[in-house]
């Protein structure tokens, strides 16, 4: 388990170079930011089609979207050849690669066990083209694909845990992030690049653009997401032992959560009440999970 | 056959405004035609899109190269000679800024106007959101649209209290906007070619991105490094007296230190367009 991170410990050293082309106010360029901080200078980046973050000042390579896990295998496994250890094979993915379109690549790795970190920057839309729905999108959440109208009521899914997915597979390390907690984000990313074998990050990152609100909330809206529960902080190791990193007396009703955004305006109270009920049950199954220091399926 | 060009940047609704005109003008019984440059159209990044009005069918689908209009809705972009090249002789270049025509330094074969729209939609709308703005101006310029055939087109946007809100904006921009002045120098100064840092690197600059820029108090400011951290583009360096400090260079304007900063050191100002 990761270990804890204070603000002094922050390197003070940039890993990225700024200013990126991201909108005002972006999550992801946040997470990229705090990520390559404490990364190092040798990695290997990784990406496929996603919104473009910071770009890093190690080398980087891409792919096409359904290559996330193939290109990190390719990587990691050459290196391996070559011997150099020292060398990580990071993978920076958005929500629509990891959750929908390199599902199967990515679960393939994770059963191969390969050496390879993938980090998830979790919008919970494909926000590059314009905020179609993907896995990652809540249920009622507003889109360009579910629009609110006499027959739709937005999203008609809950989101996917991916987390539990690959924890099912028993890979090394699974940790969820938010931008808001940056020293929880660091101590775990510091922590998930020196194990070996396959690890994954995901970082949820609000889109100011995407879930319509005031960019200068986007801190806001994360601490919110975490503080009501619906977007627990926590790691899985070996698929087994379990730590809620975040563990509030009393979680905050999720409408502060929903308010700020207007992808939720529309959103009746029975529908939030659907939504609180929703989200107090897999707090509960975290919180049981965090008890027994075990994750049992 | 009018043909509009309009230079913005994502986020200030310019695609928004070219529907909106064509829209206005299709109500007073003309054709009409939008049409959005698709490229990098990120919030905050610089770009163009197009309309063409006749009162015969539009049958060219092609982006306008020579317009008669041209409009811009950023104060920065209204400082450069783009907005003003490659027009029809004597056509009508509309500026947001708070300068007069004539203290712009735009030149050709042009007429200039201006409107403060930035102020007048933080005015109306709380926000610096400029396309229902100038929509107001460009009516008084263009006698083909008329601004009540805008004011619909607004409200089909826009439907209740935001349309509301937009058609004030609309019409205070139709009485504020200065005369039509012609231009004093027919032929731009040539331009030395500067060493072009988009995209990615080390060069980039996005000063030009933001509305509102940070303002720290060094006297309240508490050293606790929460802005430092929690800013998206590393745009606040810290200090060897354990202060921040705002690299103008990357600042895009978003506010997230000012949100978050725990004594409220950091105040979000208008930024002040230089001539």
């Amino acid at each position: 388990m990761s270990e804890r991170m204070t603000r002094a410990q922050v390197p003070l050293e940039e890993g990225i170079i700024f200013p990126g082309s991201t909108c005002q106010g972006c999550g992801a360029a946040m997470a990229a930011r705090l990520t390559f901080k404490v990364m190092g200078p040798n990695v290997i980046r990784h990406g496929i089609p996603c919104c473009p973050d910071q770009s890093s000042k190690s080398p980087s390579t891409g792919s096409v979207f359904e290559g996330a896990g193939p290109s990190l295998t390719g990587t990691s496994r050459a290196l391996k050849a070559l011997g150099r250890t020292d060398i990580k094979a990071v993978g920076f993915f958005g929500d629509g690669g990891v959750y929908d379109i390199s599902f199967g690549g990515l679960m393939a790795a994770a059963q191969r066990n390969e050496n390879a970190l993938v980090i998830c920057k979790d919008n919970e839309a494909y926000m590059n083209t314009g905020g179609q729905h993907s896995g990652g999108t809540p249920k009622y959440a507003e889109t360009t694909t579910d629009q609110v109208g006499p027959n739709s009521r937005g999203n008609k899914f809950h989101k996917i845990r991916a987390a539990f997915a690959f924890a099912a597979l028993g890979v090394p390390y699974i940790a969820t992030a938010s931008v808001a907690f940056p020293e929880d984000l660091m101590a775990k990313v510091k922590y998930a690049k020196d194990i070996e074998g396959f690890r994954v990050i995901l970082i949820q990152t609000p889109c100011p653009v995407g879930w319509r609100f005031d960019p200068a909330k986007t801190i806001e809206v994360a601490r919110s997401a975490v503080q009501s529960g619906m977007w627990p902080l926590y790691e899985i190791e070996n698929g087994s032992t379990f730590k809620l990193n975040y563990k509030p007396k009393e979680l905050k009703p999720i409408t502060e959560y929903l308010k700020p955004q207007a992808r939720f305006r529309h959103m009746t109270e029975t529908e939030i009440n659907e939504m609180q009920t929703y989200t107090n049950q897999r707090w509960e199954e975290v919180l049981r999970a965090d008890e027994a220091k075990r994750l049992t399926f | 056959m009018i043909e509009i060009r309009l230079h913005g940047r994502g986020g200030q609704g310019a695609v928004t405004a070219s529907r909106i005109i064509a829209a206005a003008a299709f109500e007073d019984g003309l054709y009409s035609q939008a049409i959005p440059m698709y490229g990098t159209e990120r919030r905050g990044a610089p770009l163009t899109a197009y309309v063409r009005i006749d009162n015969v069918r539009v049958r060219e689908r092609e982006l306008v190269h020579t317009p008669d209009y041209s409009i811009c809705f950023d104060e920065f972009i209204s400082m450069n000679q783009t907005i003003a090249n490659s027009m029809k002789p004597g056509g009508i270049v509309l500026a947001n800024s708070k300068f007069k025509p004539e203290e712009l330094p735009l030149a050709g074969d042009i007429k200039i106007a201006c409107v403060d729209a930035t102020g007048i939609a933080i005015k109306h709308l709380g926000r610096p959101i400029t396309n229902t703005a100038i929509l107001g101006a460009f009516c008084k310029l263009c006698p083909e649209v008329s601004l009540k055939g805008v004011e619909k087109a607004i409200y089909k946007y826009f439907p209740g209290r935001v349309g509301d809100m937009n058609v004030a904006a609309a019409r205070a921009s139709y009485e504020q906007v200065t005369d039509l002045i012609t231009a004093k120098n027919k032929e731009p100064p040539k331009q030395v070619e500067e060493i072009v840092s988009g995209g990615y690197g080390a060069l980039k600059d996005v000063s030009g991105w933001r509305v509102f820029e940070p303002v720290i108090d060094e006297e309240k400011c508490i050293g606790c490094k929460t802005c430092w951290i929690y800013c998206p583009e590393a745009a606040l360096e810290w200090t060897a007296n354990n202060k921040p400090a705002m690299i103008s260079r990357a600042c895009k304007g978003c506010g997230v230190c000012a949100n978050e900063c725990p004594v409220k050191a950091i105040e979000m100002v208008r930024v002040q367009v230089k001539k």
